[in-house]
């Protein structure tokens, strides 16, 4: 008989090793997902899945059972992922990263510019390529909230209790990230591409 | 764009997702039917979302991925899992004990009416009194077997007379002092303190920092800042000064210098006095724990770095409580 989520939790809080395993099956996709969109890397995605679910292990009976189990999942898939980017730019890497960054924005904002001719660049994989550039161009802090509103469909609430800080900043972070979003696909948003 | 645009604009993000209030969301509705910018700004904002929504690609990993994951992750388990006898004992002894209060617990909040006992902490007390009953009950046996002194003192009550002298004593206040400090003021006895040289080992794994008295190595056994230390690391020219914490002091050589410990407290000498150019100071602060007002201050600025260090040069050491401070030739 399979276990519900509720009955591996308790298990696994009273040392049951093997409630772990379906755990893991049930949200590793979510968290490699966010891992990954987070530190945009794919070694540093698997690290940061590792250190996820080993705090999920060795935390779990400090889980409170009155809260979701997948929200706090999130909360230290997200932070782990936001510490773990935090540590890379520690290690002398904030000056390079923040060049890259700018000089990658620059550069997606020409390629969109000359590609966007719908007539002639219809295709929807060019599209798909500019869309996902364009997210991953953002900063940290605007990244974390759109992944979480716009893929993960966490509300503000939610976000705001992962990120540990208030709704309004929640909702300020949405709609600058949004507007600049518009700003680099401008294009397509004008030609309505979709 | 007027005022009021400004402030439909900032709401359109919400407005969009549908989250304002009923109130608010006829307001912005009725202010777009009659401006034409910002029902062009909503429709582009609408427009990217439907453009993230339908192109973005999340990113996606094999199932093989996942299996090697997974078996890695297991790996890191069973590794990071009790491996000698005894850690298995303790192990199991833990998992136990946990399934006992668990059983207690639940049979608690069985006897206790339904949402009373919702919260684990609740029953904490109970916890407490179940071990503190088992406690009693096993101590004199464990008492019988403890073997006696010469004196007919018994070993318990040795302990308790030593614990006593070492927590209550005034006259050695040295004792009241972490390890690292004990070490150093013992060694002063013996040689000039000026001159004395140790060598910071990288490697920290134990609790707390050591020394060997008898030799001239220094081993750092654990982050001091863990321990409610800071390690400063301060240059004299204001532009290159920054603090760090114990884990960035890659420095294998601390020169001791003696601090001053006569004189009314407006005489007290500041870092600054201690650098000389091209130097940099090693200075260990305690404090953290001892709640100094002072420290307390400027572990609020800890980030702002630049900032910190250059207060900190000023600062009389007395009132950052810097127990020592270590002039390094080489950082």
């Amino acid at each position: 008989m399979e276990r519900t989520e509720a009955l591996l939790i308790a298990d696994l809080c009273e040392g049951d090793e093997t409630a772990l395993a379906p755990l893991i099956e049930k949200y590793k996709r979510m968290v490699y997902r966010l891992a990954m969109q987070i530190t945009k890397n794919h070694a540093d995605a698997e690290d940061v899945m590792q250190e996820t679910f080993l705090k999920v292990y060795r935390s779990i009976r400090t889980f409170r059972k009155d809260a979701a189990f997948e929200t706090w999942v999130y909360r230290i898939a997200v932070n782990e992922a936001l510490n773990f980017v935090k540590r890379r730019e520690r290690r002398q890497e904030r000056t390079i990263e923040t060049t890259a960054e700018a000089e990658f924005e620059a550069d997606l904002r020409y390629r969109v510019t000359r590609a966007s001719d719908p007539h002639v660049h219809a295709e929807k994989t060019e599209l798909r390529r500019y869309v996902t550039e364009a997210v991953n161009s953002l900063s940290l802090k605007h990244r974390t909230v759109v992944i979480l509103h716009e893929f993960e469909g966490l509300t503000h609430a939610e976000i705001a209790s992962i990120l540990n800080c208030s709704e309004g900043t929640v909702r300020s972070r949405l709609h600058y990230a949004r507007k600049k979003l518009r700003t680099l696909l401008k294009p397509y948003v004008d030609a309505g591409a979709i | 764009m007027s005022l009021k645009c400004q402030k439909i604009q900032r709401l359109l993000s919400d407005y969009i997702d549908e989250t304002l209030s009923k109130r608010q969301m006829r307001h912005v509705a009725s202010h777009l039917n009659a401006c034409r910018t910002c029902k062009r700004e909503a429709i582009d904002l609408k427009k990217t979302c439907h453009l993230l929504e339908n192109f973005y690609v999340e990113p996606k990993a094999s199932d093989a991925y996942y299996a090697r994951f997974t078996k890695t992750l297991q790996q890191r388990i069973e590794e990071s899992a009790p491996t000698t006898l005894h850690q298995q004992v303790h192990g199991i002894g833990a998992r136990w004990t946990w399934q006992l209060l668990a059983r207690v617990r639940r049979y608690i909040d069985r006897c206790v009416p339904s949402g009373f006992i919702t919260v684990r902490q609740k029953v904490l007390p109970y916890y407490a009194l179940v071990a503190a009953m088992m406690a009693l009950l096993v101590a004199p046996f464990v008492l019988q077997q403890m073997p006696s002194d010469e004196n007919g003192e018994h070993a318990l009550g040795h302990l308790y007379t030593v614990a006593k002298a070492r927590l209550f004593s005034t006259s050695n206040s040295v004792s009241r002092q972490p390890a690292a400090t004990l070490a150093i003021q013992q060694d002063k006895a013996t040689a000039q303190p000026a001159e004395i040289r140790r060598n910071v080992s990288r490697n920290r794994t134990t609790e707390t920092p050591t020394v060997d008295s008898g030799s001239d190595v220094w081993q750092f056994t654990d982050d001091p800042a863990a321990e409610g230390y800071i390690l400063a690391t301060l240059r004299k020219d204001s532009k290159d000064t920054f603090p760090s914490v114990a884990l960035n002091i890659d420095s294998e050589l601390l020169t001791y210098a003696e601090l001053p410990t006569q004189g009314a407290p407006w005489e007290y000498p500041t870092a600054r006095e201690f650098l000389t150019d091209g130097r940099y100071t090693v200075l260990l602060l305690q404090g953290i724990r001892s709640g100094q007002h002072a420290l307390q201050e400027y572990k609020r600025k800890w980030s702002q770095f630049d900032g910190f260090s250059r207060k900190l040069l000023d600062v009389p050491l007395e009132t950052l409580s810097i127990t020592e401070v270590y002039d390094s030739i080489e950082l």
